[in-house]
């Protein structure tokens, strides 16, 4: 028998993975699409290596599932290729390209049952009865629902239905499995269960996997790389440490967790928060650059304002307007009042403005300890530390 | 004080007279209207005993006639059933210049008067119609025979299989369709396996719609039949004749029979829209 991901189940429990340079299962290259006039992807190249899980994340209308019907075969692309191991697949129809698609409805044929929706591509594909129970009997003991394999997908909760679905896919052994937003229609707890089942899964089955979402959370949890795509342009592709520590655009700091961002413009003498101030208070011939720079809640510290210096660099001074406890941390909204620019490599031939006025929100995330430690009321003023930033 | 077995009056809800009234009125209402109508087909075709309401109906015309009916009938269902459902898959999946023009004419026959339909088809398969011309001297007829019957019955109840199928096709989730194909599915393999088991309720309810509108077809049937006994006399045909004749038991025997069938179709239609369509 045929079958390699199903029957070697057991065995990959205890199976190390030898490190060796991985193969690409699904590359993307230049990927385009129009509707009308709009442009829907634009030129968008990402690779899946073999066994590997990639998370395209974005905001509605970023491309993410236009991406996904086009590598499934369920749409043509204006331009651009699409290759699934070493394969180019552009020509082929949705149902010759063996790719497994788990819809966010789950799309389960309703008039059939359990097992017969887990045998449907295995049907489709003539295999006889005998090898079709056998993967059914197995998948279904794999996801834990070996009894109500005669049940319909309507008699069954959300989270077994997604289960199903998976099983389907996974039936007849895909080179590639598609997710099309499939963890957004359940509850908050079966969905992060759910999520963390089907990692384990892929990574025993060393099924290559492409997940679609907008919730950076399970992005996180489920990719081992991420792709952050926004207005149909991919932004920055990296684990999901590299794109949270080290993010390339605003839009990735902020979309892909919390962020402040603090609009700087600068010359070689000058920075100021507001551009347009900025702009008025300069001689008109003196170049002018704009920086942002980008800082999680969790790398701000607040100290006293007339405190010791920290070891970190020194954004400004600020008044706390807002503290919200939240259980293990607690939320400090500090409105900026003198900015004092960190010292950046990039900005290091800037000067820091001289008691800049402002009125900018920066949002500090303390635990529990540092509220302890420093504790602070509204009203007071803070000094605000920047223990890590990036320069945009 | 046991306030539980105080008649417990709401407040605003003192006697609420409009409910009692107004299911009064209803009931009132139909009794002339209905009631009394459907029930007097039974009344009085029971009236002399069953045994002359028996030998009534076991006329051979009146057998015959009831015959030609189901036959015709079945025959213009299973037509229109098939256009019905092939229609509805092009008419729900593509969209065309046009579109919205030919869904008016696939649903113009039921607006039409039956007179004018069996005298439109006359006019087209009639001995010097459009089309009958070509048949006139060949061996083949159309017009007085059953065809024309099985013709006027397809006519009348033309969108009434595509009318039921197609709203059940657009509501049906695209993402089964694109699920079979990715799994590996052919176009015909996904709506033999997932399309058309899930219009079964559909199906069944507009087969039966069109079975029953079919059976009782009058006024095109009278016109293309030639309504000739044992030949192309149907069942409302034949009522309608013997009516005429003076058979009142006659044509009240086989009123009654037609009344079971539409009453036993009806039912199946409740049944199926509750059963198979969930």
């Amino acid at each position: 028998m045929p079958q390699t991901r199903l029957s070697g189940l057991r065995e990959f429990e205890t199976f190390v993975e030898p490190k060796v340079e991985k193969k690409v299962a699904l590359s993307v290259r230049d990927l385009s699409k129009w509707y009308g006039n709009e442009q829907i992807l634009d030129n968008v190249s990402f690779s899946v290596a073999e066994g590997e899980s990639l998370v395209l994340l974005g905001p509605s209308g970023s491309g993410k599932s236009t991406t996904l019907r086009l590598i499934a075969g369920l749409d043509t692309p204006d331009g651009g290729d699409v290759f699934l191991g070493g394969r180019h697949i552009e020509h082929l129809r949705a149902r010759e390209r063996n790719i497994g698609v788990i819809f966010q409805n789950y799309a389960l044929f309703p008039r059939m049952t359990i097992a017969d929706n887990i045998a449907f591509g295995l049907r489709i594909r003539g295999k006889g009865k005998k090898q079709r129970l056998d993967v059914v009997e197995k998948l279904l003991a794999m996801i834990g629902l070996s009894d109500q394999r005669n049940k319909y997908p309507a008699q069954l909760s959300g989270g077994q239905q997604q289960r199903v679905a998976i099983a389907r896919a996974l039936a007849y052994e895909p080179d590639l499995l598609l997710f099309d937003e499939s963890f957004s229609a359940l509850d908050p707890q079966t969905r992060t269960g759910l999520r963390r089942e089907i990692r384990s899964l892929l990574r025993k089955l060393k099924v290559p996997a492409l997940f679609i979402t907008h919730d950076q959370e399970e992005a996180m949890e489920l990719g081992d790389h991420i792709a952050i795509l926004n207005k149909g342009r991919l932004e920055q592709i990296g684990t999901p440490q590299e794109v949270y520590n080290n993010p390339q655009t605003e839009f990735v700091a902020t979309f892909l967790g919390a962020a402040n961002v603090v609009e700087l413009c600068r010359n070689d003498r000058f920075v100021a928060l507001d551009c347009r101030q900025c702009l008025t208070q300069l001689p008109r011939e003196l170049a002018l650059d704009r920086v942002k720079i980008v800082f999680r809640p969790e790398d701000v510290l607040l100290s006293p304002a007339l405190g010791l210096a920290e070891p970190h660099d020194h954004l400004g001074i600020g008044e706390v307007q807002d503290i919200a406890f939240t259980g293990a941390t607690e939320i400090v909204k500090v409105k900026l009042q003198r900015l004092n620019p960190p010292s950046h490599p990039a900005a290091l031939d800037c000067q820091p403005t001289p008691d800049q006025a402002c009125d900018l929100i920066i949002k500090a995330l303390r635990t529990k300890w540092e509220a302890q430690r420093v504790p602070l009321n509204p009203g007071e003023s803070v000094s605000v530390w920047l223990r890590d930033h990036r320069v945009l | 004080m046991n306030t539980a077995t105080q008649s417990r009056t709401l407040p605003g809800q003192h006697a609420d007279v409009v409910r009692p009234l107004g299911i009064s009125f209803i009931v009132l209402a139909m009794m002339p209207l209905v009631i009394l109508p459907l029930a007097s087909i039974f009344i009085f075709g029971l009236s002399k005993g069953p045994v002359h309401f028996w030998d009534a109906l076991m006329t051979p015309a009146a057998l015959f006639s009831l015959k030609l009916s189901l036959m015709t009938s079945s025959v213009a269902t299973a037509c229109n059933v098939v256009f019905g459902l092939l229609a509805a898959y092009i008419m729900s999946k593509y969209r065309f210049k046009g579109g919205s023009a030919l869904m008016i004419i696939i649903s113009l026959p039921t607006a039409i008067p039956t007179a004018v339909a069996g005298f439109a088809l006359l006019l087209v398969w009639g001995r010097s119609g459009l089309l009958g011309r070509f048949l006139e001297h060949t061996d083949y007829q159309i017009m007085f025979t059953t065809a024309a019957i099985i013709l006027a019955n397809i006519f009348v109840t033309f969108p009434l299989a595509f009318g039921v199928i197609k709203p059940a096709l657009d509501n049906l989730d695209r993402s089964y369709e694109d699920a079979s194909e990715t799994m590996g599915a052919t176009r015909w393999q996904t709506f033999r396996y997932v399309v058309l088991p899930s219009l079964r309720g559909a199906i069944v309810t507009g087969a039966l719609l069109t079975f029953a509108r079919s059976i009782g077809e009058f006024g095109s049937t009278i016109m293309v039949s030639g309504n000739l006994a044992m030949k192309t006399q149907t069942a409302p045909l034949y009522i309608f004749t013997k009516f005429n004749e003076g058979d009142i038991e006659g044509a009240n025997a086989l009123a009654a029979v037609l009344a079971i069938i539409s009453f036993a179709i009806f039912s199946l239609i409740l049944f199926t829209r509750s059963k198979l369509e969930q």
